[in-house]
């Protein structure tokens, strides 16, 4: 019985080293705690390159989505814009959707920033709405109004990592105003054209 | 005594090792086993927060609401583009943001009386130590101490978001002349708030003042524009198909509003 318990015992101790193991593994990846302190961190680093004058238009756009292509979730984003027509994909049409819209996701994002002046991004509170899911709120302040932004974040799965797989702009769920379009747009119109669509517009890389 | 000792290890080893240990293995596999299956059903997890593609969208002016885009694309596109760029030129930036202050100021009474209706009384003494403070101290609304000093924000409020407040859904769809997406609550409401609204032509006694309100709306909007330049372009840019796409933007954008 003695015997019982220190087999009880170790197999605990082994229980808890393979818990250290796979925390060790993700601690490199963007924990709960970090997320208002690392987004700061980024939209500050962002904010400088932006009025940087020195620096080229091209590499700017490189060193931005060198600090946000950790944290954006693409590959949840496509599947989310898709809805209910991802599953009828074939895997290599999903690797084809994923790389071009995620072109046009930062097309579109490139377009924004360089609307960008001067104006102050204020890091508000994060709120947890469940145990995978946060939204942090920020605060652009526009020439003559503020504009609320909120990134929402989920944990994943697989890492435990939190990334971001849609953004709000005052009100209005990038997500969902491309989810709405494109099963508006594959109602009438075969995938194949989807892409073609997707990739009018796009000039970076 | 030491049969005590032995029922308490085996209590210990029964209820309080090996259960957290059976359990944890457990749940790993079950992890891995739901990880497996949910590699391809990811989306799954965001169907509770992204299901209104299903949900067909009230337009029975659809067609209307096409040419509408349209011609007010062809409007901003080619007049109120231009020309506001051309003034943002010519006017320095300051001075577009102190117009800009002032026609916010003006329009107090709006938001006054839609906070008031929609029992946000706490925004509505906010706005009013802010006209109060920005009339006089601010020069007639040309700067905002009541922000920058004290923090006192601007609640915007309409009679639309009073309507939903209570309720009142947007009805259809209606693409309006010159000023864009709106839908029936919202294009109605319109004419309430105009009546509290000094740079609006219906404050006016009509028709003989009207023209005041007029080159007034065309100031504000002019002025308005050279603030947000660039930005109905790269939205453009954003859209497969422009006119569903303002309409998505404008309603979702509303529904927030009327929650907030």
């Amino acid at each position: 019985m003695l015997q019982n318990s220190i087999q009880g015992i170790s197999k605990s101790i082994f229980a808890v080293m393979f818990l250290l193991l796979m925390v060790s593994n993700s601690a490199n990846a963007l924990q709960e705690s970090d997320i208002a302190s690392q987004m700061k961190t980024n939209i500050d680093k962002t904010t400088d390159l932006l009025q940087d004058k020195m620096i080229q238009q091209e590499e700017k756009n490189l060193k931005i989505f060198e600090l946000f292509d950790p944290i954006f979730d693409y590959s949840s984003m496509s599947k989310i814009a898709l809805g209910k027509n991802w599953k009828k994909l074939s895997s290599q049409q999903k690797v084809d959707f994923k790389n071009v819209f995620t072109q046009k996701l930062k097309q579109s994002y490139i377009d924004k920033l360089q609307l960008y002046t001067d104006e102050k991004v204020i890091i508000n509170k994060t709120e947890k709405l469940k145990r995978t899911r946060i939204k942090l709120h920020t605060v652009l302040v526009g020439k003559d109004q503020d504009y609320k932004i909120v990134y929402k974040f989920h944990r994943t799965k697989k890492n435990e990592e939190w990334l971001i797989y849609d953004v709000e702009m005052i009100g209005v769920s990038i997500m969902k105003t491309y989810r709405k379009q494109f099963s508006e747009f594959l109602s009438s119109n075969t995938f194949d054209a989807l892409i073609i669509e997707l990739n009018k517009n796009i000039t970076t890389n | 005594m030491k049969v005590f000792l032995v029922l308490f290890l085996i209590s210990f080893n029964l209820f309080a090792v090996s259960p957290p240990v059976s359990k944890y293995l457990n749940t790993t596999q079950q992890k891995i086993a739901i990880e497996n299956k949910s590699q391809d059903s990811l989306e799954d997890e965001f169907d509770d927060e992204f299901d209104e593609d299903e949900v067909e969208v009230n337009d029975p002016f659809s067609g209307y609401n096409r040419s509408m885009t349209y011609f007010n694309d062809v409007v901003y596109t080619n007049v109120l583009i231009p020309v506001s760029t051309g003034y943002s030129e010519v006017v320095h930036v300051e001075i577009r943001q102190g117009i800009s202050n002032m026609f916010s100021n003006l329009v107090f009474p709006v938001r006054f009386v839609n906070n008031v209706l929609q029992l946000k009384f706490d925004n509505a003494l906010e706005e009013t130590g802010r006209f109060l403070i920005n009339s006089t101290i601010g020069l007639l609304g040309f700067f905002d101490p009541a922000k920058e000093e004290l923090e006192w924000q601007a609640h915007n409020e309409d009679f639309g978001q009073t309507l939903g407040f209570y309720g009142v859904g947007p009805g259809p769809h209606v693409v309006l002349p010159f000023l864009g997406p709106s839908n029936i609550r919202d294009a109605f409401s319109i004419i309430p708030d105009s009546m509290l609204n000094p740079t609006s032509e219906y404050f006016y006694d009509l028709p003989f003042d009207s023209s005041n309100g007029i080159v007034l709306n065309g100031v504000f909007y002019i002025n308005k524009a050279s603030l947000h330049l660039g930005e109905y372009e790269s939205l453009k840019k954003d859209a497969i198909d422009f006119y569903p796409f303002m309409r998505d933007l404008y309603e979702q954008n509303r529904i927030n509003e009327i929650k907030e």
